[in-house]
């Protein structure tokens, strides 16, 4: 029956015709790369950015902004030294010998000294075998690049679900140091670049340099945030719902004074003073990016309306939970810090 | 929207080109548009394709009506035929809730395919569009105003959804805060962390470092 071959070949053509209409879900396996071997990239990012001696000048545009800065980092033995001087704006200085960090503003004279415990967050989950950034990101590498002189390799670091950015990053060929890095939006666009614009590897370490400009503070107005350490749920909260992939890695309790003088406007300089209920700071991680969520009692007269904003990459959303004032903030698209503020509520007694 | 004889002839010349292959992809979406939109359109791109025909092969020329008759006879005859897969016995006919006309068995396995497959060429050509300007953080305000800038040529948008409801009003910033002295406390506390941040201290910290500088 000549029709039953006929209607066969329309069904073969019919089928052909949508096969590129299927989507390719098959991730492609090449260039894609073993969690052991993705492990080991950023591990030499990582372990450059500490060990390593370098100057230079780093400029980050975003959302329509550029800004640069001078910057300084040498390594002795187990000590590391950092400064690094503002170029765009108001003037800013950041001296940091380990873990103490000095922040200046000649400008309005004040200083501001902290103990910034690096969270061993990052170290610590890959060293512990934890594959979870190779969970939540697929880390490809791309054609090499070349970026401020230095011949680079690139990496595509790709989410595998919508609660993150991805990144591409270009990392020195010879000592591993990232030499610029994009962060990527949810449709590839880029959200943010931050690179060297020109940079010297392996100086000559001046440490004296940051230590002696690190003791120079007469004349400045000193500030020293206390953060008390604690945990989410001795604070009476708890996340019933995380966001796939971040971890609690902190928590601290923090005044909200003093964090930001600004001189061009005293009056809020003086109501900083005054505001000091502690806020409560829980910072998540997935390995990449940190999002952090502060949680304080509500005041109608401070907070006023729910908001959200961006910041080029750094998403904020603020809104009222009860008879708390949330306030979640990172580098994440906005649905992953509506689930955050989601999924915060008190712990059941 | 081409009311003026110059937009015609540039439409017609696209349209041309469209038959030729000879289109830029990016202007590829405004001669479709041309084509869905405006019936002369249309019958310009029939014109252009039966050129095309009859100057490559003489037995396509023919009289108008032939096509027509000759699907609507082979659709007559699919239609008779039986159904050769029939997932269910006949006396149940599920597939008749699938057929869009009204017949209850023979050509309702074969009509829904054929639907499902132009309905799937349709999928890959929609495009939802968002003007560039409006920053990641998305309202349905923002997305309501979207939709009805369907016909424009962008690039391709995933549909984002959105939280109804007690969604916070978004503010775009330029690089700068909308100016809520609070909030650059936030991000300053917030940045103090993410100096440390896995892709190596310094970036993360330099990152803040300029960014502060910004905001100020």
């Amino acid at each position: 029956m000549p029709f039953r071959s006929t209607r066969a070949l329309i069904l073969l053509g019919m089928t052909l015709a949508m096969l590129p209409f299927v989507p390719a879900r098959a991730g492609d396996t090449g260039g894609t790369a073993q969690a052991s071997e993705v492990r080991g990239w950023l591990l030499r990012i990582h372990e450059a950015a500490g060990h390593r001696n370098f100057q230079g000048t780093f400029v980050v545009s975003s959302g329509g902004g550029v800004s640069s800065a001078r910057i300084a980092h040498y390594c002795e033995g187990k000590n590391q030294f950092e400064r690094s001087e503002s170029l765009d704006g108001q003037p800013r200085y950041v001296f940091r010998h380990n873990d103490v960090v000095h922040t200046l503003w000649p400008g309005s004279r004040v200083a501001m000294v902290e103990q910034r415990d690096l969270i061993s967050s990052f170290p610590g989950l890959l060293q512990a075998g934890d594959d979870r950034i190779a969970e939540v990101y697929e880390v490809r590498s791309l054609a090499p690049d070349r970026v401020a002189g230095h011949d680079a390799n690139v990496l595509l670091v790709k989410p595998k679900d919508m609660y993150r950015y991805g990144y591409r990053l270009w990392a020195d060929k010879a000592s591993g140091l990232l030499l610029r890095a994009d962060v990527l939006g949810e449709r590839g666009d880029v959200l943010e670049t931050s690179a060297f614009s020109e940079v010297s590897i392996d100086v000559k370490p001046q440490p004296e340099s940051v230590l002696q400009s690190m003791k120079k503070l007469e004349g400045y107005r000193i500030v020293r945030p206390m953060l008390t350490p604690t945990t989410l749920e001795a604070e009476g909260w708890t996340m019933r719902v995380g966001v796939p992939g971040f971890r609690q890695v902190s928590c601290v309790k923090r005044p909200m004074e003093g964090a930001a003088p600004d001189d061009r406007d005293p009056a809020a300089l003086a109501q900083q003073e005054r505001a000091r209920s502690p806020v409560l700071q829980t910072i998540f991680s997935d390995g990449l990016t940190y999002v952090s969520v502060f949680i304080e009692p509500f005041d109608p007269q401070r907070h006023t309306r729910a908001m959200s904003t961006a910041v080029g990459p750094t998403q904020t959303l603020m809104q009222q939970l009860g008879d708390s004032w949330v306030t979640v903030i990172g580098d994440v698209p906005p649905a992953t810090l509506r689930q955050f503020a989601k999924g915060l509520e008190r712990k059941k007694q | 929207m081409a009311t003026d004889s110059a937009d015609r002839a540039a439409a017609r010349e696209r349209l041309s080109a469209l038959v030729d292959g000879e289109l830029d992809a990016n202007v590829v979406a405004s001669a479709c548009d041309t084509w869905r939109d405006d019936s002369e359109g249309r019958s310009t791109w029939h014109a252009y394709q039966l050129i095309g025909d009859v100057l490559r092969s003489d037995d396509l020329a023919s009289q108008p009506g032939r096509d027509a008759a000759f699907l609507s006879a082979l659709r007559s005859r699919l239609a008779e035929e039986p159904v050769v897969l029939a997932p269910q016995p006949l006396e149940s006919a599920p597939a008749a809730r699938l057929s869009p006309g009204t017949r209850s068995r023979g050509r309702t396995w074969v009509g829904a395919s054929v639907v499902a497959a132009g309905f799937v060429a349709v999928a890959g050509v929609l495009v939802l569009t968002r003007s560039p300007g409006v920053m990641p953080a998305a309202t349905s305000e923002a997305l309501a105003l979207a939709t009805p800038q369907v016909a424009q040529p962008a690039p391709a948008v995933a549909l984002q959804t959105t939280n109804v409801v007690t969604e916070p009003q978004a503010l775009v910033a330029n690089g700068k805060l909308i100016r809520d002295a609070r909030l650059d406390r936030y991000l300053a506390a917030h940045k103090q962390f993410a100096g440390t941040s896995a892709l190596g201290v310094p970036s993360g910290f330099l990152r803040s470092a300029t960014a502060d500088a910004a905001d100020r």
